[in-house]
């Protein structure tokens, strides 16, 4: 179970703005990368630890969030070390969610939680059920439960883990 | 039931007679791409997965591109480290500064793509590589080091969008101008998000490679999963020269299920231009012109081959581009530039006062060569936009096709092709 507050976000919330150009070339470090998390998508987020003081354990977003094509895994490892736990939206970008999955930081995809949530209410994720509950709204939804793949990767810390671990005991992968 | 061609490659690559959408499964990898500035990471990655060696080492294709040639002290850094792991793991396929190019063009030209197979880059366009019949996948760092262990990777089978195209292109309209037409009509908003999108109709079965490469290009600006076109005698020819590998024609089956068709007639399309910002602005260029602008692009991975450099020499011989425009060109690789400057469209380009850079992903990531500055209003035959893309935030791009920006540029605002006196 996870619990904490969330902050919403507007639509068309790009990987580009997550990590902002002069970052992409930086090394790939959860503490670092998390330093300028966020940067392009609101002024007040332009500033070292930024969106990070803020505290967040979740992201809640409407469509395609982290779109616009970046395929760079600082996206995810900066809100990783920002402490955000889960991200939920009603729609992701197909590269951030795969890298989402490789990380093992939920993006959970979730109809309408856009519309029924404010930046600093509090929530409580169930990755078992996937349901998320707004505890200062006391309101709930249902989102769509992690495949059993993208669990067992989540499970083992991210999918280098999973085939480190694979490697090691010389199982194949299929 | 039939499959397309996606799922059947997704199939034959898995070791499965069939597949659906939605299912879960690990493929082989014909080839893996990575690049300066992200590749030492990859390997160093791969090396803590607990693997001694990659596992084909002409398989693993490392491009420098994004870096090169290096314009500060920090980028010359990076590519000294690229280079020493490289050399470390004894890559074949090393494409370093003089044998370089934009790395989704060294896959498809150098043969490291095939007909059939899957293959994964660690940039976004790696969709461009489906022009060649493949599937061609964008991933990060930690599916390339994976795939660079086990030659393998994962994917969920995506359901498949066909994009039927037919009629007659009109005169100077470009497949970008489709990519363009496309993005404005599906918008960002979710619809083709982790779709296959197969292009298929009479209009590109006479489509050159490099249109089919500037189509499946942007299917990632889409939010599409791969952008493929089946092969034919076009891809045939193609890869003739560039590949000893063997494969065979495939095609999706004729009861291969759909998500969504979409029939679009070409006679209709004039040039497409997508608006400052957003990718999926898009207007015909009737609206915009007249339109001044300061700077001018054509280059990147979607934009930056011989056709689209013969184009622009054909609309600008003998014609002096305007005293208000800057204009730069970036060839897509080596091979390109050598080529176009064989043709002679490089010195009626440098004639008609253009400048020409080294083949490089140059101003497109905002990172290099030609970077936009405070107050620009840029005409580009790039993929992308955003506020910043290729530097200032105060800067403003607009996006069409190497056409529109080589007849606007001798006019120093934007002008239709179709009526610039050629």
């Amino acid at each position: 179970m996870m619990r904490g507050t969330c902050w919403v976000a507007d639509d068309y919330v790009m990987a580009y703005d997550i990590i902002i150009q002069e970052y992409w070339t930086s090394a790939i470090d959860p503490e670092d990368n998390s330093k300028w998390v966020m940067a392009g998508v609101k002024e007040e987020f332009n500033k070292e630890n930024g969106f990070k003081e803020n505290g967040h354990t979740f992201i809640v977003a409407a469509h395609n969030f982290a779109g616009g094509g970046k395929s760079i895994e600082h996206v995810i490892t900066g809100l990783m070390g920002a402490g955000i736990q889960a991200v939920f939206a009603t729609s992701f970008a197909r590269l951030q969610f795969r890298n989402a999955i490789n990380y093992g930081l939920p993006f959970v995809t979730c109809d309408n939680i856009d519309k029924g949530c404010e930046t600093g209410d509090e929530l409580e994720y169930n990755p078992e059920t996937g349901l998320i509950k707004n505890i200062t709204k006391g309101t709930e939804f249902q989102s769509v439960p992690a495949a059993p793949f993208v669990a067992e990767v989540g499970e083992a810390g991210g999918l280098m883990n999973y085939v480190r671990n694979k490697i090691a005991k010389g199982e194949t992968i299929e | 039931m039939g499959m397309t061609i996606t799922e059947k490659i997704m199939a034959r690559n898995s070791g499965r007679d069939s597949v659906v959408p939605g299912e879960l499964v690990w493929t082989d990898i014909h080839s893996v791409m990575t690049m300066d500035y992200l590749g030492k990471t990859c390997f160093d990655k791969f090396k803590s997965l607990g693997k001694p060696e990659v596992f084909d080492k002409d398989r693993v294709i490392c491009v420098s591109d994004h870096l090169v040639p290096p314009p500060n002290q920090k980028f010359a850094t990076m590519l000294n480290e690229w280079r020493d792991v490289v050399r470390e793991h004894d890559i074949t396929n090393f494409y370093d500064l003089g044998r370089q190019g934009i790395a989704h063009q060294i896959m498809v030209e150098q043969g490291h793509v095939l007909p059939g197979t899957i293959s994964i880059g660690t940039d976004s366009h790696a969709n461009t590589y489906g022009a060649a019949g493949a599937v061609g996948n964008a991933i990060g760092v930690t599916d390339a080091a994976v795939a660079m262990a086990t030659g393998k990777a994962w994917f969920r089978v995506p359901q498949s969008v066909k994009f039927n195209i037919t009629g007659k292109w009109q005169p100077w309209v470009m497949a970008k101008d489709l990519s363009l037409h496309i993005m404005g009509m599906m918008h960002w908003n979710g619809h083709l998000l982790y779709k296959a999108l197969e292009f298929t109709g009479p209009a590109i079965d006479s489509l050159s490679m490099a249109g089919r490469m500037t189509l499946c290009n942007m299917t990632v600006d889409l939010g599409a999963k791969n952008g493929i076109v089946a092969p034919d005698k076009i891809t045939e020819r193609y890869l003739r020269n560039r590949t000893t590998d063997a494969w065979e024609m495939i095609a999706s089956d004729e009861d291969a299920k759909y998500d969504q068709v979409y029939n679009i007639d070409v006679s209709d399309l004039g040039p497409t231009i997508a608006m400052p910002g957003k990718l999926d602005d898009t207007q015909p260029i009737e609206k915009l012109i007249g339109q001044k602008f300061n700077k001018a692009f054509v280059g990147t991975c979607t934009n930056g081959r011989l056709e689209d450099f013969a184009v622009m020499a054909e609309i600008m011989k003998g014609k002096q581009v305007h005293r208000d425009v800057n204009m730069i060109l970036v060839p897509a690789s080596q091979t390109v530039y050598l080529e176009a400057l064989r043709a002679g469209y490089i010195e009626t380009l440098v004639e008609a006062g253009a400048a020409v850079d080294t083949p490089s992903c140059a101003a497109c990531a905002g990172i290099h060569t030609g970077v936009a500055g405070d107050g620009d209003i840029v005409l580009s035959a790039g993929n992308r936009n955003m506020t910043g893309r290729m530097g200032s935030k105060k800067a403003e791009i607009y996006l069409t096709s190497p056409s529109v920006v080589a007849a606007s540029s001798i006019r120093g605002e934007i002008t239709d092709p179709r009526t610039f006196d050629i």
